[in-house]
């Protein structure tokens, strides 16, 4: 009976070890389609398929609410607490110190490791001017083939929320991509100085389409979703972020969905089930900002069926092809992180009409 | 710059600026309405943001978007009423008041939005409706004025007609005129029998329609969904608006318009080598331009009447 107990108790403690407690702070709520969706559905997966005990907590958009509510989710017996975006990285830098037992992973950034007492702190930055370059030089070849909804001039568009480094890493990128493929390629760049505005981004990319660009590239959060009501509206072309766009809407609004021809993914939810289960397996890099690009699968085109049918087979190979020029290092993306803003000021105006 | 110049100088571009134009109008008429009455409506931007979600919501749940306007509409005149109910007979602050029902309506909307339709970040899942674009028969076929004033959305050329509408009730009706008296001096107009009250409580519902109908615009017709926070401000420029504009409604359209097409020339501008914190700038920066000469030429016009006066004075003496 003894020895039963003990086995049981054993079994316990292993079981308790085994499910690794998870908690995903949102500092925003669910719902936005893509870049908090997407790490839910990360933490999701890693309950199916590593068996964790997962926790997800929407802090909401009132940001005086999120450090107490990161020191009260640390105070608890999470073991690792995931938290994303820039508007984090500074509060996280102050409460990780706090509490070197636990495990923080912090997404879409980086902490600043100068600062010391970070080795409990990992963090996902994903290399979005890659996934970024990928769509740039698929707006080019798009933009100069004839395809319906299109006119000759070498005219493409961005848009983006403000003028900060995640959202210029993305431009970054789109140029270098579609100068890759035509030199002499003009890029529109409209900010729209806010992520909650779609009337704006609409107004803005209805106005880049008037100056000539048949496809434009959204990177503005609930702005940018104006992008694509806009494409719908001129019969243009769209290009999605973050997550896949065309999937996002194609229930309710499949004319819409028609008119993007892919999205430019980041993988927050494989990224996130990737540190969970090297954190399960020892191995992953606390301590550390580690940038995922095409190779881990952090970023990418999204080949859904709309991709198959709008792009021609020929384009769609010679994305593959860039992918694998990228993944052998023999196409070097740059990226605005530690580029000069004299020389970020040079690259958009080589490009702007 | 060619690309740019062309744009702007283009049928498109003018087309835009009467969209850009429309919330906007919509929110400075509402702030008009109020305003003769002696009443700042500082909570249109929730009001709108009220209305641009119960519009698109109702219309989901109908299949019509009119009576998805009726809802939205609705929805901010009882808001409205809210506001009127708490400054007239609980006897709280207007400006607390109205930032409180803007608090309200932000964050009331996302809770209902996640009640609805599961998400908090817009209303894309649900299947809403837009009113109608209309054509303009007349007008329609003559070559760029059509292109510019035809084609429009329905709440468009309903901005455009409140504009008359607006104006005639406040100057050419009994009820304008004691809305003005009100607002002018509440103790005259009491002493001559007025409610003040009732007059304050219309003039406000006035305003909650105006602003009703700003914003289902947004949500029924600018786009087609309704988003977090979407009104960005705009109730706001409203009010700037109409303070530029004056106690007339064509003073409130003109202040509108020159919001709008600032807003659209920023849009095409960013196209060209300026940085895009100047561009989002502009329309700020016109107004306050505008706000300096409006302000000069008042003075300057005071002083002359003073001027007058002292001289009539003088003679007198």
């Amino acid at each position: 009976m003894k020895k039963l107990l003990v086995v049981l108790l054993a079994v316990l403690v292993v079981m308790a070890f085994a499910n690794l407690k998870v908690a995903l702070l949102i500092n925003g709520t669910l719902g936005d389609k893509s870049f908090f969706d997407s790490a839910a559905r990360g933490i999701k997966m890693a309950e199916e398929k590593l068996g964790i005990d997962g926790k997800i907590i929407e802090m909401g958009y009132d940001q005086s609410a999120w450090r107490p509510t990161l020191e009260d989710i640390a105070d608890q017996d999470y073991d690792v607490i995931i938290v994303g975006t820039w508007q984090m990285k500074e509060i996280l830098e102050d409460v990780a110190p706090m509490y070197p037992e636990k495990k923080f992973i912090i997404f879409d950034t980086s902490v600043d490791y100068s600062l010391g007492d970070l080795d409990n702190v990992y963090s996902i930055l994903y290399k979005q001017n890659e996934g970024s370059f990928l769509v740039g030089a698929l707006a080019a070849m798009i933009t100069t083939s004839g395809m319906p909804k299109t006119n000759p001039q070498p005219i493409i568009g961005f848009l983006g929320g403000m003028d900060i480094p995640v959202i210029n890493d993305f431009l970054v990128g789109y140029i270098e991509g579609a100068k890759y493929i035509n030199p002499n390629i003009k890029i529109i760049i409209s900010y729209a100085g806010a992520f909650n505005d779609p009337a704006k981004g609409k107004e803005l990319v209805l106005a880049q389409y008037r100056q000539g660009a048949d496809i434009s590239f959204n990177v503005a959060g609930e702005t940018g979703i104006g992008l694509l009501e806009a494409a719908k509206e001129m019969d243009k072309w769209a290009i999605g972020v973050d997550s896949d766009q065309a999937l996002a809407v194609e229930d309710q609004d499949p004319v819409k969905a028609q008119h993007i021809v892919t999205s430019m993914m980041k993988n927050v939810d494989l990224s996130i089930y990737r540190a969970l289960k090297l954190t399960i397996e020892g191995k992953c890099p606390y301590g550390k900002a580690e940038a995922l690009g095409i190779a881990e699968k952090g970023v990418g085109i999204a080949d859904n069926k709309y991709y198959r049918q709008i792009v021609p087979k020929k384009f769609r190979d010679k994305i593959k092809e860039i992918e694998n020029l990228i993944l052998e290092g023999k196409i070097k993306v740059d990226t605005v992180f530690g580029m000069s803003r004299k020389k970020l000021d040079e690259l958009r105006n080589s490009v702007r009409p | 710059m060619n690309e740019v110049i062309k744009s702007i100088l283009s049928a498109q571009f003018f087309y835009s600026v009467l969209r850009v134009t429309t919330p906007v109008l919509f929110a400075a008429l509402g702030a008009l309405l109020s305003d003769v009455a002696g009443v700042i409506n500082i909570a249109l931007e929730g009001l709108m943001l009220m209305s641009a979600f119960w519009g698109v919501m109702v219309s989901a749940w109908t299949g019509s978007a009119w009576i998805g306007l009726l809802a939205g509409v609705t929805s901010a005149v009882l808001l409205s009423l809210a506001l009127a109910y708490f400054h007239l007979n609980l006897k709280t602050d207007l400006i607390l008041a109205g930032i409180a029902l803007n608090m309200f309506a932000s964050g009331s909307t996302v809770f209902l939005l996640y009640l609805f339709s599961g998400d908090k970040g817009s209303s894309s899942s649900v299947k809403s409706y837009v009113l109608p674009n209309v054509d303009i028969p007349g007008i329609k076929n003559i070559p760029i004025l059509g292109d510019i004033l035809s084609g429009h959305h329905v709440l468009t050329y309903i901005a455009f007609l409140s504009v008359f509408v607006v104006q005639y009730l406040i100057y050419k009706t009994p009820l304008g005129l004691r809305m003005r008296a009100v607002g002018e001096n509440p103790n005259a107009a009491q002493s001559v029998g007025i409610s003040v009250k009732r007059i304050k409580y219309t003039s406000l519902v006035l305003s909650g329609l105006m602003a009703g109908l700003g914003g289902a615009f947004l949500s029924m017709g600018y786009v087609s969904w309704f988003a977090r926070d979407m009104t960005n401000g705009r109730g706001f420029i409203g009010l700037a608006a109409q303070a530029l504009g004056g106690k007339s409604a064509y003073g409130s359209m003109w202040g509108a318009l020159l919001f709008g097409a600032a807003e659209a020339t920023s849009y095409t501008l960013q196209a060209i080598r300026i940085p895009s914190e100047f561009t989002n700038m502009l329309p700020f920066i016109f107004t306050i331009i505008a706000l300096i000469i409006y302000a000069r030429a008042k003075i300057m016009q005071i002083k002359k009447i003073r001027e007058k006066q002292t001289s009539h004075e003088e003679v007198g003496l």
